[in-house]
């Protein structure tokens, strides 16, 4: 299902949770919204969710506006969304089979159809076995792949993940994404993914979009936006992504000058060694490294060039001409 | 000192101490259920139309104003008044003023408020974000409120009840001494105006016990709830 803003916006007092949000998200994608603390990440998720109504603004569902729902038939919409949280939100009074029993209790299915059902989901999961454990006794992952299956239990067609990794440890990350990543390929779903992590968004999501102080600052294709970012929070969130991934080998501290980006085959290329023999340019590279984006290899240098602005130029040109992205330190937008 | 130790074989003393813990037991039971009655569904009421922030799931101000306040004033009520002035209404319901049935509807009145409080106050204690989880998947605040709100808060609910019932214990004591009989009444009739501290002991260390296995008791349902999670 394709979701569409237009122009929302929704205030507490005086304070502005969000501020002018128009986003497409593409039916059959797992898109991701990424954003600081504060950034209004939450209030937009319950906008989109139709926890809340906007203060103006509209909010389609493949062409069913559904902001402006009356209470009843907002009840009836809800069933058939899933969602999860970064607390797992579960119900403590009931063990993993019940939780999940849940949202389809509340729509008065046939308890054979539950039972039956209930077992299905806890397979898809990975929980099979273990319907009977209280929630207290299950690990972050386990908890959450309870919410995920209670998620899926009314077969709904958007799944949104507010922060859903945010509360585990690196390793139940990936798994969780993965699962989500199934489940999202298998049921055809739209899945939202609202997080902080530019990992979460690099391994998981094949569009982004960076919330800033209530606004899209930046949107696109994952790939793109990791190859070149346009945004400042953008190059933050970045920045900070390939700080503490492992493949990334920094040994200087400060920033060079310019920032270059790799993408594809470009990383296969000695393009420095190239450029250098044309041009007569100079390297110094202070930080360098690799990741992988949605399968594509992304290359990430920080570098100073030299010795003169005329070879600075040439070296510059030459390196666009072979596709790659440079950005001067300092300069806003950052493409030369 | 034989004399006072000799009051404990007479016959006509544990009669009537039988009795008067029968009257208690009576009072108590039924006041509790009352007031559970009562309570319930104030407290729930109470908690549901409180703000958004503090967890209504249908804020309802002046609702909630209203009824915090009633609850206010008869909780500040000295138990003793508020007796004398629901006597009338003793009168109206069971058909007289005096008597361990009779006390029964003023010991519920009373109580009920504070039932309505704990309630209110257990079911604040639940985590928002498992409320905002069930009216994401689309349920009535009805469904919030009964698969959610009341199950979620059960072991809590339970503790709140035991602190009722001991209460009601408590009340009861005073309640007797107005004409509902009972172990106050005993414990004061008999020992403090006759002067016979055997009665005085016996009906002491009788509520005594009757406290500590409701809360022994009311310990272990609500402990018992808590293991299974």
């Amino acid at each position: 299902m394709e979701i569409r803003l237009k122009g929302l916006k929704k205030h507490y007092g005086t304070l502005l949770a969000v501020e002018d949000v128009s986003l497409d998200i593409p039916s059959n994608t797992i898109f991701g919204i990424i954003g600081k603390s504060g950034a209004g990440k939450s209030t937009l998720v319950r906008l989109i969710s139709m926890l809340e109504s906007p203060d103006s603004g509209e909010v389609y569902y493949d062409d069913k506006r559904v902001d402006t729902l009356s209470k009843g038939e907002l009840i009836e919409e809800r069933r058939k969304i899933g969602m999860i949280f970064q607390t797992f939100n579960l119900l403590s009074s009931r063990n993993a089979r019940r939780n999940i029993a849940y949202p389809m209790e509340i729509c008065g299915m046939k308890k054979d159809y539950i039972e039956k059902r209930v077992e299905e989901l806890l397979d898809i999961v990975g929980l099979s076995g273990r319907g009977d454990a209280p929630i207290s006794t299950l690990s972050g992952g386990q908890k959450q792949r309870v919410a995920i299956a209670r998620a899926l239990a009314v077969n709904p067609e958007i799944l949104f993940c507010d922060e859903a990794t945010s509360a585990l440890d690196p390793q139940t990350t990936r798994s969780i994404l993965a699962l989500l990543k199934e489940i999202q390929k298998k049921m055809n779903l739209t899945v939202v993914m609202i997080t902080h992590q530019m990992e979460v968004v690099r391994d998981a999501c094949d569009f982004v979009a960076v919330l800033d102080q209530g606004r899209i600052v930046e949107t696109g294709n994952v790939a793109d936006v990791f190859a070149h970012p346009r945004n400042d929070v953008t190059k933050d969130f970045l920045s900070s992504v390939t700080n503490v991934s492992e493949s990334v080998v920094r040994w200087s501290q400060e920033n060079g000058h310019y920032t270059l980006r790799f993408r594809g085959n470009s990383t296969d290329e000695p393009i420095l060694s190239e450029v250098a023999n044309a041009t007569g340019a100079l390297f110094n590279i202070r930080a360098a490294g690799v990741q992988s984006v949605d399968g594509e290899e992304m290359g990430v240098m920080v570098l100073d060039i030299g010795p003169s602005a005329d070879i600075v130029r040439r070296a510059i040109e030459e390196l666009v001409n072979r596709g790659v992205i440079i950005e001067e330190e300092g300069a806003t937008g950052g493409v030369v | 000192m034989s004399e006072f130790l000799s009051q404990f074989t007479d016959p006509g003393m544990w009669r009537l101490v039988l009795t008067s813990t029968w009257q208690t037991l009576i009072m108590v039971f039924f006041s509790s259920i009352f007031s559970f009655i009562i309570g319930l569904p104030l407290g729930v009421v109470l908690h549901v139309t409180d703000q958004e922030i503090y967890g209504g799931l249908k804020p309802m101000p002046l609702l909630n104003s209203v009824l915090s306040r009633i609850v206010n004033i008869f909780r500040s009520f000295p138990f003793i008044i508020l007796i004398i002035i629901l006597m009338p209404l003793s009168r109206i319901i069971v058909g007289t003023g005096i008597g361990t049935v009779a006390t029964i509807v003023p010991l519920s009145i009373a109580a009920a408020p504070f039932v309505a409080r704990v309630i209110e106050s257990s079911l604040k204690e639940i985590d928002p974000g498992v409320v905002q989880a069930a009216r994401a998947m689309g349920s009535t605040n009805w469904q919030i409120i009964y698969k959610v709100m009341i199950p979620e808060a059960l072991p809590s609910l339970v503790s709140g009840m035991t602190l009722t019932i001991i209460n009601l214990i408590g009340y009861s004591a005073m309640a007797g001494a107005l004409g509902g009989g009972g172990l106050g009444d005993l414990a004061i009739r008999y020992g403090y105006q006759r002067f016979r501290p055997a009665y005085m002991v016996a009906a002491v260390i009788i509520i005594l016990l009757m406290v500590e296995i409701i809360q022994f008791v009311g310990n272990k349902i609500a402990n018992h709830l808590i293991s299974k999670r």
